[in-house]
């Protein structure tokens, strides 16, 4: 299920925050005598709940969580019984990291490396993944893809949050989750489950225990998911449409400008779509009581390509610095190592975001950057005038994207040619048109990019708070119908990270 | 007990509350409490059925994507909700909506550029299938609205050049086929009632001037106009243009028939929906339930059919109509001057044409298209085999 979705928002949404409302964080129940089963229902609601939300995308890979799970919470459980034995502390961990490694490697990976395989060595061997599922559909038909290995939704964001915990646990950084409700309802918890941001378990630890649940809390979430509704609805999916059309076009033959209309396009839809789903997330997170991470913090404001990665998708960023990066010995052991740990980062940063070589030339591409800066173009940035730096920043990020989203590395050099004017035009009467009829939605897509709306509420926050106090419901009210009258004829509405 | 403060609810906070949940918990009663409707007219579809829950369902993944569609399909307020949208968006100056550009006065279609190659191979096989018979074949390829007032597009917008696309189909069409050019005379008849504001079809009144136009190659005087009388038979109708974009800005259509004033010559109209079964037969070329329905254009001898066969009351030869649902207004005035009238609709027919029709009775073909389906035509190419 996703977010912007009529039933998501109709039906899944109210009906579980209705009654995740009325119950209480815990509920005793005696058992006779001086004996009390603490349930803990609302940590049971978000499980069962999550378990619903992410079945009703992955009906056969819920299992897949399931396991997961109980291997990750095995695992905690069994570090904190030997806590003085560090041989089987590091057993669990070794077990906990390979298995979610292991599920990213079979169900992302697999095919992508047997293609790898079969294209270098001219064989052709079948990904056994796609066996065991033709296998799986001969006992019963569950419909599993017999071709190529279907991603299971969210799965790198699962595995990731999992790992945290058993990391950060290894590290002595956490105290255990004994309650296996608590520790699976932290995996589940759907505002998260399928698109982010990446929660550790450290962030939301004392919230598993123990919540509040009040009216300004649930306002406030309100306000951040129609904020992420609004961003993903109305901009994202509106300025997707001129990118769709755009990369159905044969790069050979577009001006410069529609190719440029186009990747800016994309650029827009990329962080309005994920930055909304972040919204959404974040404020769902708020209306249950929970603190989530921010995610993104205006990245195209960024001047210079390290700080947008601070801003952009943080959250990420945030996991491989201390999951990876650090680990390895960060920046303190010499200038070649930082190197070496950068680069590895950055091919795994590229990597996360999909199975093809496309992204991983996309993350050296910014792991290339990100050294190039350290080595003194990030100096020499800090000295430019901002308007600069910004725009260096920005059109490193949009060349960025034409690697991204074009499925090939040969594609996405035939598209950055047609923005050179390769197409042989610079300026046709198709961008004229594509220009001229979507003026609009260009010009509010590079205005909510700034930060002008975030300072224009903050202003009326702090100097005109009951305006701003007021202005709040209307708003709410004003997104959702607008967003509703898009949902119900919902013609262009995708999901971006099938891939992640 | 100790004493707990209670703190002051914040107003505003509570209104937001209420406004996001009342929404939402009063569109999902309404949705499950108004009346089903199980066809949607707009889409010309039957809505989504509330799904049947079983295991292979759920793990398919179609009961999920059915309780979504049906949900949708039955949102309380649907069309309102899209007309909502259509209104902001133009409002917002937006000129283009599903395919469908928003002009003045009229919707029009917005049509992109054919792929030739397949243009090609229908050219090829209507030259194939003229050569091959001793009678003459006449084609005939009606510009759309879009054409005709391209001037009003807003500008740059992309729209296939019709007149061009014409040109190169008549020039490549071989000897044994013979052309007739409306283009000129929907042009110079712009300004009157000659194709519906909301509908991707002609009025009757661009059918007759198509078909006086005709007369001279075809071989037949046309009836004058004023022998007709005008029967404004169905008002406010709403085509298909107007259920992709649900615009109300422009003004409803009107439905003529024209009837002969000396009376109809039509005797009987016979439909064959499918191969091997008797045809049905009727009395009128006219299906006057449709007026009373959305789709008010199938009055026209009804909705698309594999071959339908008009006989009339005269002693004129027999025609052949290789078509579209353009020949349906056009076929009643060449009533005129054939006694039997045979429209076949190759989309729906999937053997031999021979097999079906016995082409040795005919006198003449005509192949009746507008330019819009011509160019993304894949069935003409049947002619060839």
């Amino acid at each position: 299920m996703v977010f912007s979705s009529l039933t998501f928002l109709y039906y899944f949404l109210p009906i579980v925050l209705i009654v995740y409302i009325l119950i209480p964080n815990k509920i005793n129940v005696p058992l006779g005598g001086e004996r009390v089963l603490v349930v803990p229902a609302r940590n049971l609601l978000i499980l069962l709940t999550g378990f619903f939300f992410y079945a009703w995308g992955e009906p056969f890979y819920v299992i897949i969580m399931l396991f997961s799970t109980m291997i990750d919470y095995t695992a905690g459980r069994m570090m904190h019984k030997y806590d003085d034995n560090p041989k089987i502390r590091t057993i669990c961990l070794i077990i906990s990291v390979c298995m979610n490694i292991g599920l990213l490697a079979v169900f992302k990976y697999s095919d992508f490396i047997f293609h790898t395989i079969n294209s270098v060595f001219g064989t052709d061997i079948t990904n056994p993944v796609i066996l065991v599922n033709r296998a799986i559909n001969d006992i019963y038909d569950f419909g599993l893809s017999e071709n190529s290995v279907a991603l299971p939704i969210g799965i790198s964001f699962y595995t990731f949050q999992s790992m945290s915990y058993t990391i950060d646990l290894y590290l002595r950084k956490i105290d255990v989750q004994k309650s296996f409700i608590g520790f699976t309802s932290y995996v589940t918890l759907f505002p998260q489950i399928v698109a982010g941001p990446i929660v550790r378990y450290e962030d939301v630890a004392a919230e598993i225990e123990e919540r509040k649940v009040n009216i300004g809390g649930i306002s406030e979430g309100i306000a951040k998911f129609s904020k992420g509704l609004a961003k993903k609805v109305l901009l994202a999916n509106n300025i997707g449409i001129i990118w769709t059309e755009v990369k159905a076009m044969d790069p050979a033959h577009i001006s410069a400008a529609t190719a440029w209309l186009g990747i800016l396009a994309f650029t827009f839809q990329i962080y309005f779509d994920f930055s909304g789903y972040s919204d959404m997330a974040v404020g769902l997170g708020k209306m249950l009581g929970f603190n989530f991470p921010k995610n993104f913090d205006h990245p195209y404001l960024s001047k210079s390509v390290s700080e947008f990665w601070r801003r952009w998708h943080i959250t990420l960023g945030t996991w491989f610095r201390e999951y990876v990066y650090i680990p390895l010995g960060g920046n303190r052991k010499g200038m070649a190592k930082t190197l070496r740990n950068l680069l590895i980062v950055w091919g795994l940063t590229g990597l996360w975001h999909g199975a093809s070589w496309n992204f991983v030339i996309w993350g050296l591409y910014y792991g290339i950057l990100i050294i190039i800066e350290r080595v003194g173009w990030g100096k020499l940035l800090e000295k430019l005038p901002s308007g600069i730096s910004m725009l260096y920043t920005f059109l490193a990020a949009v060349f960025g994207w034409v690697l991204f989203d074009t499925d090939t590395l040969g594609g996405a050099w035939q598209y950055i040619k047609a923005m050179f004017g390769a197409g042989g035009t610079l300026y046709d009467s198709t961008s004229a048109y594509m220009l001229a009829s979507n003026a609009l939605i260009y010009i509010i897509c590079i205005f909510a990019s700034t930060d002008i709306f975030t300072r224009l509420t903050e202003f009326f926050k702090k100097k005109k708070k009951r305006i701003y106090a007021y202005t709040v419901p209307a708003a709410v009210a004003c997104v959702l119908l607008l967003c509703t009258s898009y949902l119900v004829d919902a013609s262009y509405n995708p999901f971006l990270y099938f891939r992640f | 007990m100790k004493y707990k403060k209670r703190k002051r609810v914040n107003i505003p906070n509570l209104i937001t509350c209420i406004v996001f949940f009342g929404i939402l918990i009063f569109m999902a009663v309404m949705t499950i409490a108004l009346p089903k409707k199980d066809f949607l007219e707009m889409e010309n579809d039957y809505a989504e059925k509330f799904p049947e829950l079983s295991a292979k369902a759920v793990f398919n993944r179609s009961y999920m994507n059915k309780m979504e569609s049906y949900i949708s399909d039955h949102f309380a307020g649907r069309i309102s909700w899209i007309k909502g949208r259509t209104v902001l968006e133009t409002s917002l100056g937006k000129k283009e909506r599903n395919g469908i550009y928003i002009l003045d006065d009229r919707l029009v279609e917005k049509i992109s550029e054919p792929d030739m190659t397949s243009v090609d191979k229908a050219i090829a096989a209507i030259n194939k299938f003229a050569d091959g018979l001793d009678i003459p074949v006449f084609a005939m390829i009606v510009p759309t609205s879009a054409e005709i007032y391209s001037d009003e597009l807003p500008e740059n917008a992309p729209n296939a050049d019709q007149k061009k696309f014409i040109e190169y189909v008549y020039r490549n069409l071989g000897r044994s086929v013979n052309t007739i050019d409306v283009y000129q005379t929907m042009m110079s008849n712009r300004d009157d009632y000659i194709y519906y504001r909301t509908d991707h079809h002609w009025t009757t009144k661009g059918a007759y001037l198509a078909y006086s136009a005709a007369g001279k190659k075809m071989g037949y005087v046309p009836v004058p106009i004023d022998l007709f009388d005008i029967e404004h038979a169905g008002r406010d109708f709403i085509g298909t243009f107007y259920s992709k974009t649900l615009y109300d800005g422009v003004e409803r259509d009107t439905i003529d028939f024209y009837h002969n004033s000396e009376g109809e010559k039509a005797t009987e109209v016979s439909i064959t929906e499918s191969f091997g079964e008797e045809p049905e037969v009727f009395d009128s070329m006219y299906f006057r339930e449709y007026l009373g329905v959305k789709d008010k254009y199938s009055s026209f001898l009804g909705t698309n059919k594999p071959i339908v066969t008009i006989k009339a009351d005269n002693d004129g030869g027999k025609l052949l109509v290789v078509k579209d649902s353009y020949a349906h207004c056009f076929a009643p005035f060449l009533t005129e001057h054939y006694s039997e009238i045979t429209l076949v609709d190759l989309r729906y027919i999937n053997i031999s044409l021979s097999k079906v029709i016995d082409i040795d009775e005919y006198d003449q073909v005509l192949i009746l298209y507008n330019a819009s389906s011509f160019m993304t035509d894949t069935d003409i190419r049947k002619l060839g085999y």
